[in-house]
C-alpha cells in the first residue's frame, strides 16, 4: 500500500481527472481525502490536496506520478508511506470508519422514490 | 515537470476603449478569430444555434459536414495537415458525444483539437434536458483540458486558455461547453485576451544528459534510431535529420514518424512494428542501444514488450514524461521539447569521436535484410498502390484509413515530406480518412490529396461524400474493396482457425453506383489490371486521368479477397518473429 499526495489548483474537473488516472488501471481506492492545501506548492493560487492509498506495484507507481504530473493543474505529486495516512486518518477523521452504504441510510420511501 | 499556470494569467489584447455589448456567440468568434481561426467544422443543432446565428460576416467559415463525426475527423486533418489547431463545433447530446471518438482519436496522436458544444440552458444543467449530456464529465479522461463555461464574461479567457493547452507542450484534444442561454446573451466586450503561458521549465539541454549520453553512445555496438510522431510535432524535422546523417546509425520510424526521414536515406530502414519491414524490426531487436525520438513505444511498435529490444538501454526524446516508461523502463528520459534537446544533443556529439559503427551498419543496411518481393494474394493491390503513388506529384499527401489498406499504404508511401502521410494510429478509427481528406484538402487547395480507404471504413462516414461534392473538393478517394473487413479477417484466418465471424462484407453495395449518385465521378478497377508487366496503357490513362482530374474522384479497387498483410508480427511475439506469408 503507497500513499499518495497529490496538489492542485481546484479547477474544474481536475481531481475528477486526478481519480480518472486511477480508476481506468482499475484500482482500488481505498482511502481518499480531499481538502484545502493552504501554504501547498502553488505559487500565486489557493493549493488543494488529494490523498489516496492505493495498492500499487513500482511500475505503476511511476506511471500514475506521470499521468498525474500531466494534468495541467496539478502542481506537485508526493509518495509517502501508508502509514503516515493510516495513522493520522484513524485519529483525526472521522470519515475514515468504515460505515454502511449511503442507500442504507434512506427511508423505504426516498429509495422507492429514487428507482421510479 | 509539474505544469505551472495561474487561470488568472490573462491580459487583454488592446482593443477599442469603448467596449460593445455583443451575444456570446458573437464573442466566442471574434476570440476564435484573435487564435487565427478562419475554419471550423462542424454540424448545428438547438443548443449551438446562437454560435451559428453569429457565424454570418465573423470571418470565420463553417464547413458543414454530415455527421459530427466527419466533422471531427476533418478538424483533425486539418491539424494534422497543417500543425494548427483545428477546431469543431456541435451541440449538445447527440452532437457532443458524435464527437467523442474524434476527441480520443486526438488525444491518442497528439492532434491540436479544440472542440466547442452547445450545452442546454444553465439553469437545466443536472436535469436531464431534452439533448443534455455531461460532455464534461465524459472525456475527462479524453481531453487534455476543457470547461464548462459559467458566465458570459469567461468566454475569452476560456477560449484563449483552450487554445493555449491544445497547442502547448505535447499537443492534444480540448473542450468547451457552452450553455446556449450564455451565447444569446449579451455583454460587455473589451475584447480577446491572451493566455500567459507558465514559466518553462528548463529541462532541455542539462549538461547532465548530454554526458550519460555521450557516454552510451561510446560503448555502444549497436545502436539504432527510432523516431516516431514528435519530431514532426516539434518542427525539429531539419534538426533530427542533420544528427541522423551525422551518427549514421541504422534509423527507422513508427507509422507516425513516416517522412520525418529521408527514405533515400542509406541507414533509413522504413517502418517498424507488427508490420514494418524486416531490417527495422531485426535491427531493433538487436541493438544495444536505442535512441527513441518522439515516440509512445505503444504495443503495436514493440511487440512483446518483455522481449522488446532485449539488449538495449533505451534513450528517450520525448516531451510529455507521462509517456516514458510506460512498457518498458528508459534508462535515460530526456524530457523537453525536441526541437531543442535534438540540437542540444548534435551540439555535445560533434565534440566526441563516434565508435566506429560500419560493421554494424552493413549487417542491419545490408542486402540480406532487404524487403522481400510481395508474395501471395495482396501481390496485385501492392502493385496497384505502388502504381499510383509513383504517380504522385512531389509533397502530395495520401491518408490511409484503418485496416489491411492502412498497412499496404504505410508500407508502399515512401515520403519525404512530414506530413505527406496521415492516418488514425492511436486510436485506429475506421472512418477517419475521408473526412480528414476533407480538413486537408481545405487546408492545402493546392497539394493532391489522396485518400486510401477500406470497403469497411469507407462506409463509416460514407455519407461525407456529400460534403466533398458540395465543396467540389479534389479528393482522390481509393477504396481497396475486398468484401470483407480485412484486417480482421487476417486476424481470425492466422489465429482463430478461419472463423470468419461477422466480417464478410460481400453484400457491399456498388460504390461506383453509390458515388454517382453524390454526383461524384467513379472509376472501377479490377485486380487482374496489375497482372499484366508493365500494366497496360488503358490502366496507365486510368490512373492519370483519377489523380489529375481537378475535381473529386472515386476509384474503387478490387483486392483479392484473402489477401494478407505481411511481414507481421503475431500478437504477444517477439519483433524477431516476424511471419512473411500464410504459410
Amino acid at each position: 500500500m503507497q500513499a499518495f499526495h497529490i496538489y492542485y489548483r481546484n479547477t474544474q474537473g481536475t481531481l475528477m481527472r486526478i481519480l480518472t488516472a486511477v480508476s481506468r488501471r482499475a484500482l482500488d481506492l481505498n482511502y481518499v481525502h480531499a481538502e484545502a492545501a493552504p501554504g501547498g506548492p502553488n505559487p500565486g493560487g489557493p493549493t488543494f490536496k488529494v490523498t489516496m492509498l492505493l495498492d500499487v506495484n513500482p511500475k505503476q507507481v511511476g506511471q500514475l506520478r506521470r499521468d498525474w504530473y500531466a494534468i495541467v493543474d496539478v502542481t506537485e505529486v508526493r509518495i509517502a508511506s501508508a502509514e503516515s495516512v493510516t495513522d493520522h486518518a484513524s485519529s483525526s477523521w472521522p470519515g475514515a470508519t468504515p460505515h454502511p452504504p449511503a442507500t442504507t441510510r434512506g427511508t423505504d420511501e426516498t429509495v422507492r422514490a429514487a428507482r421510479a | 515537470m509539474p505544469n505551472a499556470t495561474t487561470l488568472s494569467a490573462t491580459a487583454p489584447i488592446p482593443t477599442t476603449p469603448q467596449a460593445p455589448q455583443l451575444k456570446g456567440g458573437e464573442i466566442v468568434l471574434k476570440c476564435l478569430r484573435a487564435e487565427g481561426v478562419d475554419l471550423v467544422f462542424g454540424y448545428p443543432g438547438g443548443a449551438i444555434m446562437p454560435l451559428y446565428d453569429a457565424l454570418d460576416g465573423s470571418g470565420v467559415r463553417h464547413i458543414l459536414t454530415r455527421h459530427e463525426q466527419g466533422a471531427v475527423f476533418a478538424a483533425e486533418g486539418y491539424a494534422r495537415s497543417t500543425g494548427k489547431v483545428g477546431v469543431a463545433m456541435a451541440t449538445s447530446g447527440p452532437g457532443a458525444t458524435n464527437l467523442v471518438t474524434g476527441i480520443a482519436d486526438a488525444k491518442m496522436d497528439s492532434v491540436p483539437l479544440v472542440c466547442i458544444t452547445g450545452q442546454v440552458r444553465t439553469a437545466m444543467i443536472g436535469t436531464d434536458a431534452f439533448q443534455e449530456t455531461d460532455v464534461f464529465g465524459m472525456t475527462l479522461s479524453l481531453t487534455k483540458w476543457s470547461r464548462l463555461v459559467k458566465t458570459i464574461e469567461e468566454i475569452p479567457a476560456v477560449i484563449a486558455e483552450a487554445f493555449y493547452w491544445a497547442r502547448s507542450g505535447r499537443p492534444g484534444p480540448v473542450i468547451v461547453d457552452i450553455p446556449t442561454d450564455l451565447m444569446k446573451a449579451k455583454a460587455e466586450f473589451s475584447g480577446p485576451v491572451r493566455f500567459a503561458p507558465p514559466a518553462a521549465e528548463d529541462a532541455q539541454g542539462k549538461p547532465a544528459f548530454a554526458e550519460k549520453l555521450l557516454a552510451l553512445l561510446e560503448t555502444a555496438k549497436k545502436p539504432v534510431a527510432l523516431v516516431g510522431a514528435g519530431a514532426k510535432i516539434s518542427g525539429a524535422i531539419t534538426e533530427l535529420r542533420a544528427l541522423l546523417d551525422y551518427l549514421n546509425v541504422p534509423a527507422f520510424a513508427t507509422v507516425h514518424g513516416l517522412g520525418a526521414v529521408d527514405p533515400d536515406s542509406s541507414y533509413y530502414l522504413g517502418m517498424v512494428g507488427m508490420h514494418g519491414t524486416r531490417a527495422a524490426n531485426m535491427a531493433l531487436h538487436e541493438t544495444d542501444l536505442l535512441l527513441v525520438f518522439g515516440a509512445r513505444l505503444d504495443d503495436r511498435v514493440t511487440g512483446d514488450p518483455t522481449r522488446f529490444a532485449p539488449d538495449a538501454r533505451i534513450v528517450h526524446f520525448e516531451i510529455d514524461p507521462s509517456q516514458l516508461d510506460r512498457v518498458r523502463p528508459c534508462d535515460l528520459p530526456v524530457v523537453g521539447d525536441l526541437a531543442q534537446t535534438i540540437p542540444a544533443f548534435h551540439d555535445a556529439v560533434r565534440k566526441i569521436s563516434l565508435p566506429n559503427w560500419s560493421a554494424w551498419r552493413s549487417i542491419a543496411c545490408g542486402p540480406d535484410r532487404a524487403e522481400l518481393d510481395p508474395r501471395g494474394l495482396a501481390q496485385p493491390t501492392i502493385r496497384f498502390l505502388d502504381e499510383l503513388f509513383s504517380r504522385l506529384p512531389k509533397d502530395s499527401i495520401v491518408l490511409a484509413d484503418v485496416g489491411q489498406h492502412q498497412m499496404w499504404a504505410a508500407q508502399r508511401y515512401h515520403t519525404n515530406s512530414p506530413r505527406g502521410f496521415i492516418t488514425s494510429g492511436g486510436l485506429g478509427s475506421m472512418g477517419f480518412a475521408l473526412p480528414a481528406a476533407i480538413g486537408v484538402q481545405l487546408a492545402k487547395p493546392e497539394t493532391t490529396v489522396v485518400c486510401v480507404s477500406g470497403d469497411g471504413g469507407f462506409q463509416m462516414n460514407i455519407q461525407e461524400l456529400a460534403t466533398v461534392q458540395r465543396l467540389s473538393l479534389p479528393i482522390k478517394m481509393v477504396i481497396v474493396d475486398n468484401k470483407f473487413l480485412g484486417m480482421v479477417r487476417q486476424w481470425q484466418q492466422l489465429f482463430y482457425q478461419r472463423n470468419y465471424a461477422e466480417t464478410d462484407l460481400s453484400d457491399n453495395p456498388d460504390f461506383v453506383e453509390i458515388a454517382k449518385a453524390y454526383k461524384i465521378h467513379a472509376w472501377n478497377l479490377g485486380e487482374e489490371a496489375m497482372r499484366q508487366f508493365p500494366v497496360s496503357d488503358e490502366t496507365g490513362g486510368l490512373l492519370e486521368s483519377f489523380l489529375h482530374s481537378k475535381k473529386p474522384e472515386l476509384l474503387v479497387f478490387d483486392c483479392q479477397r484473402e489477401a494478407n498483410v505481411f511481414p507481421m508480427v503475431p500478437a504477444g511475439a517477439a519483433l524477431s518473429e516476424m511471419v512473411f506469408d500464410d504459410e
